[in-house]
């Protein structure tokens, strides 16, 4: 019998087949082990660049304003550096932010040293480097950068939040571009939302299956499929010229000159969603068993009835998650809003739809474009911003789905 | 439906018929709207696109076959041959393809036929971070690390800053998880019997999977390879940020050259104002886009719905 | 079920207190201030401007007037400040096609039919330029090539302009066999228009500023952008690479890029001053009179800039413009306001 089988073996080659196998299930290991290291390798590259050591020096030199070290002088001395020596409509607007009077000894050395000496970042170094080379690096810059100091420098904390946009890379932030991206999509998902929800809810539950229906969901699977830099520039065209007295507010009395706003913005975006807000809609509210509206039928419910009472709340968790999914992917859109007319360089935060705007993927992008390495580390700090961003949307879809299911199912 | 409310009405006296229609019937129209904005969507971009389109065919100069097989892109001069941006457009879709397909399918196969349930709900999550991660995000990786990767590998003379390789690899990393889950849907839905079938004749699972499942997944996999390519043809990003600005007619990928979307990308950062020739070009190049893609998405769906019906 | 969803709203509530309490602004506002800040009567004071100020145009001039920006900002200035860079022709039509920019930043003069289109609009335009510094446009290599440290005029005709010349032998058979890559501004951009007429059209005796447009366009191996930083990046690249661009952006990358000197003049602050060096040209900012007088913040910004210009010239890396120059330039200003 041994032998039977064994000859079995060889007439079929059975040991050479299945060490062939047993090749093919490791390469296709290696396949998802390659994805899962460059997903890994591109997040270490990004944290790479966001800290390291930076050498700092002083743009202009500490003994003309003092031949004192700062820690010898007390507060009396420093208000009198700081008042004699900025222009009087500077000191004033920092009189304006913060009572001096009020202010410790090392605030005010801190804010002595930013004003007047003004620290630049003349080289900044990847964290591989900072903790690897240590020892090249400091040697680096001592020979370098003499006059420099060395220190840790963290590109992604709070005040990097908390800024606005500025030339020089160290004090540069992404305040406005995160509250424009916020106003963007909040624009986008008030369009998108309702309208890709009644527009699911329509094709899934009231249209009958004929040439109108397949005309429709025809029309919706090819817009799911047109890239974005299209819908760039249909909003180019149409938001920001045609329809430019709406979206600039000429129409309401506003005095903004060009169609360039959020409105513009977010209903390009909300355009752009919208065919995926259906998708994933129309996909859920499949999943909801028809003896479930039959027996809302059964009770003498109206079609709208069984809809909003049963079929939506079953349907719920499929839904929230792939709005969120969809607010993920909008948040993370470019193309379209360079088209639409963003600012790369803008003060103001936005205060309401009719604002000029840049957003954090665009800001992610002009830093990206400029080759000075502080603006890759400003560049590098804010993709880790939005990934955080994505990721918490993400974590509270993932939340919601839970908890509305085990609802559902309860 | 209708007899139920007879019933009640011979019963109670009161006719219910009427009053939830209307209410009803406007419902039916709000949400009958809601379903038309997306060929109102449709028709708006056919109508722009095509009217420019248009436009910018009836500049003087400018020819249909002098448009599609013209070897220079030079709009400011009257130039207007797009083949140096289509050339370009396709190296890069190319080597994205090159790594999304095999990388993409191999994964969906150990997803499906290797993984066991734990281990799929710790990768597939994985899979789609990578799915998520916005472009700009892979345009910045592409510059900053795989292009002087590149550069190590093979010689800083040889590789320039800008150049369509190393936007291509990186845009494969990006449509893998796409390649990898619709290919995974299709394996999925081979019914189990075919698999057992073949171990019933003694296949190895690695003949299974080559002979039995694949064949029987292809129309997905066709899919999913057709719809990866309309992705890449329209990604915008990754090729502005690290393919090259300024079009030129190479079919070298370590050298650098402008993209359709990079060129339109690149114009609108300018500023585009009405009826100059790069204003008319972006509408002409969009137009352009939108039919491949268009095209691409459905065949990749007519291939779905014709293969499947065949099989079963 | 409720626990859950009462620790969630509370987790967020106690977030927002904290972001809230965390807003510098509000902890300000609740102390009183023991010194009064002086409210004074200049009427051009940065703190009394409203409305919001719009620029767009040029990248040489761009950084220029985000740093001025910037500073008239931290000033006091509590409006918005908006600057697109876009490229001088770009920030022309902005100015004069659809008359949204209230200034247009520009690195070359204003040209014929731009002046007209500005008249065409409702109400019509009429530009006031105001010089703000000088710029040197560098010609750089990167720090690797080896072979090029000086150029001749003529050679720098060939190289952007003759479409005859392939490879660096092409022109001196001392230099390397290998493909030029050029990196030049694009059409939009005023450094493009202004090389093209300097160095193209006078260097290969052309005719008109098109054809010599045509043939700065149609050399091998060219790569164009708006935006001078994507030019810096490619020609850091490869020791074969040449570009040209406003000299600022050559010294913010001093350690990657070498500035060629032109028929021996390098473009330093004395040589640009003096007018030895080659490619040495005026930056403006564009306005109207009509703007200044509707809206006094554009007034109060340009007068700004033509007193504080000086301060952040040689950091942003451009020269700054003769005195005798901005005091010109602010006596037209003071003329355009009456």
């Amino acid at each position: 019998m041994a032998e039977n089988n064994s000859a079995i073996a060889t007439q079929t080659g059975l040991k050479r087949r299945q060490s062939v196998s047993y090749n093919w299930s490791k390469v296709f290991l290696g396949a998802i082990l390659i994805a899962i290291l460059s997903l890994a390798v591109m997040l270490l590259n990004v944290v790479n660049d966001s800290f390291g050591y930076a050498a700092i020096e002083y743009e202009n030199d500490p003994s003309i304003y003092t031949m004192e070290p700062l820690a010898n002088l007390d507060k009396s001395q420093l208000t009198a550096l700081l008042a004699g020596n900025l222009s009087t409509y500077r000191w004033r607007t920092i009189q304006q932010n913060v009572v001096i009077g009020q202010l410790e000894v090392e605030d005010l050395r801190q804010m002595v040293v930013d004003e007047l000496f003004k620290p630049t970042v003349v080289a900044s170094y990847s964290l591989t480097s900072s903790v690897l080379k240590r020892g090249e690096v400091l040697q680096e810059i001592k020979s370098e950068y003499p006059e420099a100091s060395v220190e840790f420098y963290r590109w992604l904390d709070l005040d990097f939040l908390t800024r606005s946009m500025s030339t020089a890379p160290e004090n540069s932030g992404v305040r406005t571009a995160i509250l424009g991206s916020l106003w963007i999509i909040l624009v986008a998902s008030l369009f998108a939302i309702p309208v890709g929800t009644g527009a699911a809810i329509y094709l899934e539950e009231y249209a009958h299956p004929g040439k109108f229906r397949k005309f429709i969901q025809g029309n919706i699977d090819n817009l799911a499929g047109v890239p974005s830099i299209i819908y760039g520039i249909l909003g180019l065209a149409i938001f920001t010229r045609v329809l430019k007295p709406f979206t600039s507010g000429a129409v309401f009395g506003l005095e903004q000159s060009n169609g360039r706003t959020i409105l513009s913005a977010g209903l390009t975006i909300g355009l752009l969603l919208l065919p995926v807000v259906i998708i994933i809609t129309q996909e859920a509210l499949r999943t909801v068993p028809n003896s479930l509206r039959q027996a809302s039928y059964s009770v003498g419910a109206t079609r709208w009835q069984t809809i909003w009472y049963h079929v939506l709340p079953s349907a719920l968790p499929g839904i929230l998650t792939g709005t969120i999914l969809a607010i993920s992917r909008g948040i993370g859109e470019t193309a379209p809003l360079i088209l639409v007319g963003a600012s790369s360089f803008i003060n103001k935060d936005p205060t309401g739809i009719f604002s000029n705007f840049t957003s954090l993927p665009l800001q992610i992008y002009y830093w990206t474009q400029r080759p000075q390495d502080q603006f890759r580390n400003t560049a590098a700090a804010a993709i880790l911003v939005l990934l955080i961003m994505l990721l918490s949307l993400n974590a509270v879809a993932i939340i919601l789905r839970n908890h509305f299911s085990r609802q559902v199912r309860a | 439906m209708s007899h139920i409310s007879q019933f009640q009405a011979v019963q109670s006296g009161v006719d219910i018929r009427r009053k939830p229609r209307r209410t009803e019937s406007l419902i039916h129209l709000v949400l009958l709207l809601c379903g038309l904005v997306s060929v109102v969507s449709t028709f708006s971009l056919v109508i722009v696109l095509g009217r420019e389109a248009i436009l910018f065919f009836k500049l003087p100069g400018v020819t249909l076959s002098g448009f599609l097989t013209g070897t220079t892109w030079l709009p400011s001069i009257g130039k207007y041959g797009v083949l140096p941006l289509i050339t370009a457009t396709l190296i890069t879709t190319f080597f994205a393809i090159l790594v999304a397909l095999p990388l993409g399918l191999f994964a969906a196969i150990y997803l499906s036929e290797y993984a066991s349930a734990k281990t799929r709900g710790v990768l597939k999550p994985m899979l789609e971070i990578l799915a998520g991660i916005p472009s700009v995000v892979y345009g910045f990786f592409a510059l900053t690390f795989m292009t002087p990767l590149l550069r190590i590998i093979l010689g800083n003379d040889t590789v320039q800053v800008y150049n369509m390789l190393s936007a291509g690899l990186v845009m494969g990393i990006m449509i893998l998880p796409l390649v990898c889950s619709m290919s995974e849907d299709a394996l999925y839905a081979v019914p189990r019997s075919l698999r057992d079938a073949a171990y019933g004749l003694g296949a190895t699972k690695a003949e299974t999977i080559f002979h039995v499942v694949l064949p029987a997944a292809l129309s997905g996999i066709i899919a999913s390879v057709i719809l990866a390519i309309s992705r890449a043809i329209g990604e915008t990003m990754i090729v502005a940020i690290a393919a090259g600005s300024g079009s030129s007619f190479t079919f070298n990928p370590l050298k650098a050259a402008e993209t359709m979307t990079g060129y339109i990308a690149r114009i609108s950062g300018g500023d585009v104002a009405y009826d100059t020739p790069e204003y008319n070009a972006i509408f002409a190049i969009g137009s352009l886009l939108f039919i491949i893609s268009l095209i691409l998405n459905v065949i990749s769906r007519r291939v779905v719905s014709h293969f499947r019906e065949v099989y079963e | 079920m409720k626990t859950r969803t009462s620790i969630v709203i509370a987790t967020i509530f106690i977030v927002s207190v904290i972001l809230g309490a965390c807003n510098p602004k509000s902890a300000a506002s609740t102390d009183t201030p023991t010194i009064e800040p002086t409210i004074s009567i200049d009427p051009f004071d940065p703190a009394n401007q409203p409305g919001d100020i719009y620029a767009a145009g040029s990248s040489t001039v761009g950084p220029l007037s985000e740093a001025v920006a910037e500073s008239f900002i931290a000033d006091g200035f509590p409006g918005q400040i908006k600057n697109d860079i876009i490229g001088t022709g770009a920030g022309f039509k902005r100015f004069c096609g659809t008359g949204e920019t209230d200034i247009s930043n520009a690195s070359r003069p204003i040209k014929e039919s731009e002046i007209e289109a500005c008249k065409q609009l409702t109400p019509g335009r009429d530009p006031i330029a105001f010089t703000v510094a000088i710029d040197g446009i560098a010609v750089v290599v990167s720090k690797e090539n080896t072979f090029l440290t000086d150029v001749s005029r003529e050679q720098l005709a060939h190289i952007f302009g003759d479409q005859n010349i392939i490879k660096w032998s092409d022109l001196d058979p001392t230099w390397p066999a290998e493909d030029i890559q050029r990196f030049t501004p694009g059409t939009d951009s005023g450094t493009f228009d202004y090389f093209v007429e300097e160095v193209i059209q006078k260097g290969l005796n052309v005719e008109t500023s098109d054809e010599a447009k045509a043939l700065a366009l149609g050399v091998a191996n060219i790569q164009f952008s708006e935006d001078d930083n994507v030019l810096v990046q490619g020609v850091e690249g490869s020791p074969y690479a040449i570009g040209y661009f406003g000299v600022a952006y050559y010294l913010n990358a001093e350690d990657k890029l070498t500035a060629l000197s032109i028929d021996g003049t390098l473009p330093t602050q004395e040589n640009a001053e003096t007018g030895t060096y080659a490619l040495a040209r005026p930056l403006f900012i564009y306005s109207d009179a009509g703007i200044l007088q509707s809206k006094p913040q554009v007034a109060a910004f340009i007068k700004y800039y033509l007193e504080n210009v000086n301060k952040v010239v040689i950091k942003v890396g451009y020269f700054p413009a003769p005195q005798n120059e901005l005091e010109a330039s602010m006596q037209v200003l003071m003329d355009a306001i009456q």
